[in-house]
């Protein structure tokens, strides 16, 4: 077919009908299969056509000049309005192909003048069809009269387009200038994007590094389009061009009024003056889309400290969510408490009589319980075991660090709910048993996690307890204020929590905790004082310290510091190689994988690879870098879906070949990579790992079956877990393990997600991940922390936590239900029309629950929405051209 | 060669959980989990959900696509190094191979070739041998359990009767008769006129196949088949060898006739198949020539036979334009009798282009003489303008047998020119046949 396939061409103005019915005859007389050499077989017409062209080249070749006027004139219409099938070249291109280098000849004797710049408008579009990658349609069009280059149809332009980013690259290699294609370039553009080819238009200005002129272009019927298209290539390309993408697209929108959309490329370039700024100009016109705004900085729990403005204060410390939360729980009629058993279903596992659970230790499964029972009943201010009357005896259940667990999970249940929660906790503070006091302090932290308060109630009874001689309760003050001020960036906190990690008398357990505190409390600040006071204990300590299994906190404590950003690590790492020891290696690929989560950054993926690579000999050499390097792999690849699907390939290969570090690790990466998306072709592999003959990897599949399926109910996988409890009910740690999963699944009874994404799987939460990754590095020594004493890391996955739902509000912030559709997320980039952006919907009334990978629309037209996403907390106003449709 | 893909797993999981059994074959066995059981389900689209690559949007031509391929490729090329660098360190080839040896063993020779009747737990099936008896036995541990679906033909083992296999291509060999081996030889330049049936064509059944994103680009969906009709000899079949001879796509070409089988339940289940074997080979190009055999008007009939035929449109109906989508799979019909169709069948949607083939107007028939003619010794005095201005109603077959009849002529008078009156006999004798029966001046 090679031969139809020479050239595209599609005229892109309508020639005038006349010329149109013309262009048809001359249409149904060719023949695609007839050949060049097959002269005789040309039709009629084709022969008069030919004939035509053939005299007016020689009346061109002729001296007499006042012909060649109007010879010129004939061909330009000839041309132009041929017309032909979508794939071979136009007819009378055909035919002067022989003539294109006599034309050329003419065309160098001619005398400078008007007529000789027409013919070289002429060649150019000539050109375009026998070029073999000279570039001689670009020469003659810059040598040519500079007419609209729209006038010769969209093909010319492309091909056009693609010449100028040819010739660009090959003049920057020779550092000649570019302006005059620049300038062409920019007449090029308006015609891309107002013949509905915005990703010409983008990809031209890229190719010419000069995105930054596209604003001035993109008008209030395309900027939706360009933005699309912009916006869905940053994933892919290199910086510093994505940055420049997400800033030009950040102007567009600004030009045009679009605050939310505006503000959310802000928070994703980081840029918290930028943020501020939008912020600000939002409020000048309109307060309620301030307002919306706020609720936008709140979901990523970004502070605006200098506001003055109550309302927004409120909204920006997400003080309403503990009372949104609850009230959807009402509409969803989910209130209602929900008791472990109901969970498990334990009359739905088929385990054989006889073996009915003599042999499990029942404390284990108390615990389980607790976990279970804290995770379901997330949020809701309410449960059967716990916050009754009499909690105490539940707690009392537990055996030691179990009522740790045990009395923090009243933090987990009482979530986002600040005074109410501290009430709660208030009791077991003065305990006479240290775990539970313990248990309480960890409880406020959990408490006031994602939400602000002014009264600061976490920090002030904390701190209170941080100096405490008792190493539990040290160590629960320390990690109570890691989760209540994830992400909140608070000096004090630093101040509080430096002088641990630099007494290098201290053990090793609290050093490393209070790292990973003040990694979350800062994450992704790059803090400079907390980085050197890490580093420095790091080489201060000595090898028995560092050898601890604790250790690898610290070092995650310090990655966390520069979550997201890139280069910024790229001294810390260097310093790091000073570190002998181990823990320098893991350290390393911590704070690496750390600093590129998200971007789907190759080249770091394939250094994660490599140090995979070997196979290391534990009893001789660490190899638990290489359980990080594997994380990584999930970690970078996470957000972007190319590389997302292409890593769950790649993870088959290291399960394959993997040392069992390495096959560890694998389930939990992509529990990470899918938290909260219960991909089906995911929840099968982790399946058939939950099997393996390697308990490790089996609780860590079991486990990341949890973090998969987190609070979406997801019945296929209940009812694998029930299977996976029957399998495994004799034996305790993998009972306990698909219990906890269990627990996940249901979390908040199905109404939380965990995944790291939100506003459209736009924006990546910095806390979410920190609190994800903190969960599964202690998944990577299971025996010692999830297994051991210290299952409390369990609820680091708090930070991560947030309803799936949609609330829609009215102008005072009060619940407004309207009707819409919620139906999966159709990617609708470069599509021509105006494609769905949902499929397979529903409608249903507010609030709703969205799915990872849903999407919602407004049904009804009465009302419009402030925010383009229709996630989390809307705004709806009234739509003042609504119409009532007649009722009978 | 279906056993020997199926005996071992390709990558992954299984095959290392077996080394691992050997090495602690002192640890007691587990028992195995009772695993969701997905009978009959088997998994027809396409390579394995695991190891597929993602799909890229968007298709129009534009540097986000390129951006995906790329990264696809760069993902793809750091796997092909590990798996290098591993293997280098770590051969696995020498262990695969020890493997296939030893399930050869378990396997045993000769295999029985049986049916799978029914499949009762996850190691347990009910087969059935050509000999006649139904066995209860057990499924070798090996077999891809994902292939297995009752129905399906198996490898016995010859004593204890148990599954060492699964055979897997189970095309119907009607189907594989269908699909063109060998491209005709006529192109689309032995066509003389029709550029607007051949542009048509083009447009509706090539052009997606080879440039979607043209369609795209428009914002519409390209037409799923088209149907050619037009009276006899007006060249359909020619246009869709040549579409045939054009194309690098595969071809399956089936007469409508063909479908209508023996016994009850063959048409559709051919009919079934055939789409099958186009998608697997997609893209593909399905020709129904005399489309009329099948595809009549439904009415209410007694005969079982005439119930079949509707059967098997019924089946086509829904193969067209059902609840699967088909994907690059384009269909071209032919029928010179297009009134007698089930409306249901040429609907948009089903159908989407309707393509005439008229007779001949007077240019298109000097330019079919002239191919015809073009390799033939005409005499000086032979003027086919003469042939060309007549008012006679000729197809492009009748100008074929005009031409065909003169040199036969000249041939039985041993010349080696066909002269102007060999043509205008044969003119006569084409004519006269094909206007038999009702009797020339005649009018009523």
């Amino acid at each position: 077919m090679a031969r139809d396939t020479v050239k595209n061409v599609t005229p892109a103005e309508e020639p005038s009908s006349k010329d149109k019915q013309k262009a048809k005859e001359e249409n149904e007389a060719k023949t695609d299969g007839e050949k060049k050499d097959e002269v005789e077989e040309l039709s009629e017409e084709d022969l008069q056509l030919k004939n035509e062209l053939e005299m007016l080249v020689e009346r061109l070749k002729e001296g007499d000049v006042n012909l060649h006027r109007p010879a010129l004139e004939s061909l330009r219409t000839l041309i132009r309005t041929s017309t032909s099938s979508m794939t071979s070249v136009p007819k009378p291109l055909k035919f002067l192909r022989s003539h294109y280098v006599t034309i050329t000849e003419i065309y160098q004797n001619w005398p400078p003048g008007d007529n000789k710049l027409f013919l070289a408008d002429i060649l150019s579009v000539l050109a375009m069809t026998y070029d073999e990658g000279k570039r001689e349609s670009l020469k003659y069009r810059l040598q040519g009269s500079r007419e609209d280059p729209g006038s010769w149809g969209h093909e010319y332009v492309r091909h056009l387009s693609t010449e100028i980013g040819q010739e660009y690259v090959s003049r920057t290699e020779k550092e000649l200038s570019t302006d005059d294609l620049m300038a062409l370039a920019l007449e090029v553009v308006p015609f891309f994007l107002k013949h509905n080819a915005e990703a010409d238009a983008v990809d031209l200005l890229l190719e010419l590094e000069a995105i930054d002129q596209l604003p001035q272009y993109v008008d209030k019927d395309t900027y939706a389009r360009v933005c699309l298209y912009m916006v869905s290539c940053v994933n892919l390309l290199v910086p510093p061009d994505d940055i420049q993408f997400l800033r030009t697209a950040h102007q567009i929108y600004r030009q045009h009024d679009k605050y939310t959309e505006a503000v959310s490329l802000a928070i994703r370039l980081g840029d918290h003056d930028l943020i501020k700024e939008d912020f600000e100009a939002a409020g000048h016109i309109d307060a309620l889309l301030q307002k919306q705004i706020a609720f936008q900085l709140g979901r990523q729990q970004i502070d605006i400290p200098e506001i003055e403005d109550e309302d927004l204060k409120e909204i920006l410390s997400n003080s309403h969510l503990s009372k949104h939360f609850i009230a959807l729980a009402k509409e969803l009629d989910v209130l209602e408490p929900k008791t472990p058993e109901d969970i498990y279903k334990s009359h739905l596992e088929n385990i054989r009589p006889g073996f009915t659970s003599g042999s499990v230790d029942s404390a284990r499964q108390n615990l389980a319980s607790t976990f279970v029972n804290a995770f379901v009943n997330a949020g809701f201010a309410k449960d059967k075991l716990i916050s009754i009357e009499d909690g105490t005896t539940w707690i009392y259940k537990n055996k030691d660090h179990g009522m740790l667990s045990a009395a923090a999970s009243i933090g987990m249940i009482m979530l986002w709910d600040v005074d109410l929660g501290l009430s709660h906790v208030d009791k077991y503070l003065y305990s006479s048993e240290d775990h539970i006091q313990a248990g309480a302090l960890l409880a406020i932290g959990l408490i006031n996690t994602g939400v602000r308060n002014e009264n600061d109630p976490a920090f002030a009874l904390l701190s209170e307890h941080i100096e405490k001689p008792k190493a539990m309760m040290r160590i629960s003050a320390i990690v109570g204020l890691g989760m209540a001020y994830s992400g909140s960036h608070r000096e004090d906190v630093q101040e509080l929590l430096s002088p641990f990690i630099s007494d290098t008398t201290l053990n090793m357990e609290i050093a490393s905790l209070a790292a990973l505190s003040l990694g979350l409390v800062f994450v992704g600040s790059c803090h400079g004082d907390i980085t050197s006071t890490i580093l420095q204990t790091m080489m201060e300590r000595d090898e028995s310290q560092l050898k601890e299994t604790w250790g690898r906190f610290m070092g995650l404590g310090l990655a966390l510091l520069y979550l997201g950003k890139q280069d910024a690590a790229e001294a810390t790492l260097e310093t790091l190689k000073a570190i002998e020891h181990p823990i320098g290696k893991q350290v390393r690929i911590l704070v690496e994988i750390c600093s590129y989560a998200g971007t789907g950054n190759v080249l770091k993926i394939q250094d994660m690879l490599h140090a995979c690579n070997d196979h290391l000999d534990k009893e001789k050499e660490d190899d638990l870098h290489q359980a990080f390097a594997v994380l990584g792999v999930a970690l970078i690849a996470i957000g972007e879906d190319i590389g997302a699907e292409m890593a769950l390939r790649t993870f088959n290969h290291l399960m394959h070949y993997g040392e069992p570090v390495i096959r560890r690790a694998v389930p939990l990466a992509l529990g990470l990579l899918c938290a909260s998306n219960p991909l089906l072709n995911v929840l099968e592999t982790l399946s058939k790992y939950s099997h393996d003959n390697d308990a490790d990897v089996a609780i860590n599949a079991i486990f990341a079956m949890g973090l998969v399926g987190a609070g979406t109910n997801n019945a296929r996988l209940a009812q694998m877990l029930r299977q996976l409890a029957s399998y495994y009910h004799k034996e305790p740690n993998c009972l306990f393990m698909v219990r906890i999963s269990q627990g996940l699944l249901h979390m908040g009874k199905g109404t939380i997600s965990i995944n790291p994404y939100h506003s459209d799987r736009q924006l990546m939460s910095p806390v979410a991940i920190a609190g994800l990754l903190a969960t599964l590095v202690a998944f990577t020594d299971t025996k010692t922390f999830i297994l051991g004493r210290n299952h409390w890391f369990l609820y680091y996955l708090v930070t991560a936590m947030y309803p799936r739902f949609l609330i829609t509000l009215d102008e005072d912030l009060n619940s407004l239900p309207v009707t819409v559709r919620v139906g999966q997320a159709v990617d609708v980039v470069g599509q021509a029309g105006r494609p769905k952006t949902i499929t397979g919907f529903q409608t249903h009334s507010t609030p709703v629950l969205l799915a990872h990978s849903e999407r919602a629309e407004l049904a009804t037209e009465e009302y419009i929405s402030l925010s383009h996403v229709l996630e989390g907390f809307v705004l709806l106003r009234k739509n003042p051209d609504f119409m009532e449709e007649d009722k009978e | 060669m279906g056993n020997a893909q199926s005996g071992l797993p390709p990558l992954g999981g299984p095959g290392d959980d077996k080394n691992k059994d050997d090495k602690d074959k002192d640890k007691k066995k587990k028992w195995e989990p009772p695993l969701p059981t997905r009978v009959g389900k088997k998994k027809r689209r396409g390579p394995d959900a695991t190891s597929k690559l993602p799909a890229v949007y968007p298709t129009t031509r534009c540097r986000l696509k390129l951006l995906k391929m790329e990264r696809i490729k760069d993902y793809l090329l750091m796997e092909e190094e590990f798996v290098q660098n591993q293997e280098q360190l770590k051969p696995q080839e020498e262990k695969a191979q020890e493997e296939r040896i030893r399930v050869d063993d378990l396997r045993g020779s000769p295999m029985g070739v049986g049916t799978l009747e029914e499949i009762i737990d996850d190691d347990h099936a009910i087969v059935s041998s050509s000999t006649g008896p139904e066995y209860y036995v057990s499924i070798l541990s090996f077999v891809d359990k994902d292939l297995l679906e009752p129905g399906c033909s198996i490898l016995l083992h010859h004593k204890a009767m148990s599954v060492v296999g699964v055979l897997q291509d189970d095309t119907d060999p009607m189907v594989s008769v269908m699909k063109l081996e060998k491209a005709p030889t006529e192109s689309y330049a032995d066509i003389g006129g029709l550029e607007q049936q051949i542009q048509e064509i083009k447009e509706s059944v090539e052009l997606p196949l080879t440039h979607p994103e043209l369609y795209e680009e428009m914002g519409i969906k390209p037409p799923k088949g088209v149907i050619l009709y037009g009276v006899p000899g007006t060249g359909k079949t020619l246009l869709a060898k040549a579409v045939a001879n054009q194309t690098s796509a595969t071809f399956l070409r089936v007469v409508g006739s063909e479908l209508i089988q023996k016994y009850l339940g063959d048409g559709p289940k051919l009919v079934r198949e055939l789409f099958r074997v186009a998608e697997e080979h997609a893209p593909s190009i399905v020709f129904i020539d005399e489309i009329d055999a099948i595809g009549t008007k439904r009415y209410d009939s007694n005969s079982g036979g005439e119930r079949e035929i509707q059967r098997t449109m019924l089946e086509l109906l829904n193969q067209l334009d059902g609840f699967d989508s088909r994907g690059d799979v384009k269909v071209i019909m032919a029928t010179n009798r297009i009134e007698s169709l089930d409306p249901a069948l040429i609907r948009p949607g089903r159908i989407d282009r309707k393509i005439e083939f008229p007779l001949p107007d007077v240019k298109t028939k000097r330019r079919i003489f002239n191919i015809h003619t073009g390799r033939m010794t005409l005499a000086g005095d032979v003027d086919l303008e003469e042939f060309v201005m007549s008012k006679d109603d000729l197809s492009g077959a009748d100008i074929k047998a005009i031409c065909t009849e003169a040199g036969l002529l000249a041939l039985r008078e041993r010349r080696m020119k066909v002269i102007a009156e060999d043509f205008r006999k044969a003119r006569e004798k084409v004519l006269y046949r094909k206007t038999e029966g009702t009797p020339e001046g005649l009018y009523l």
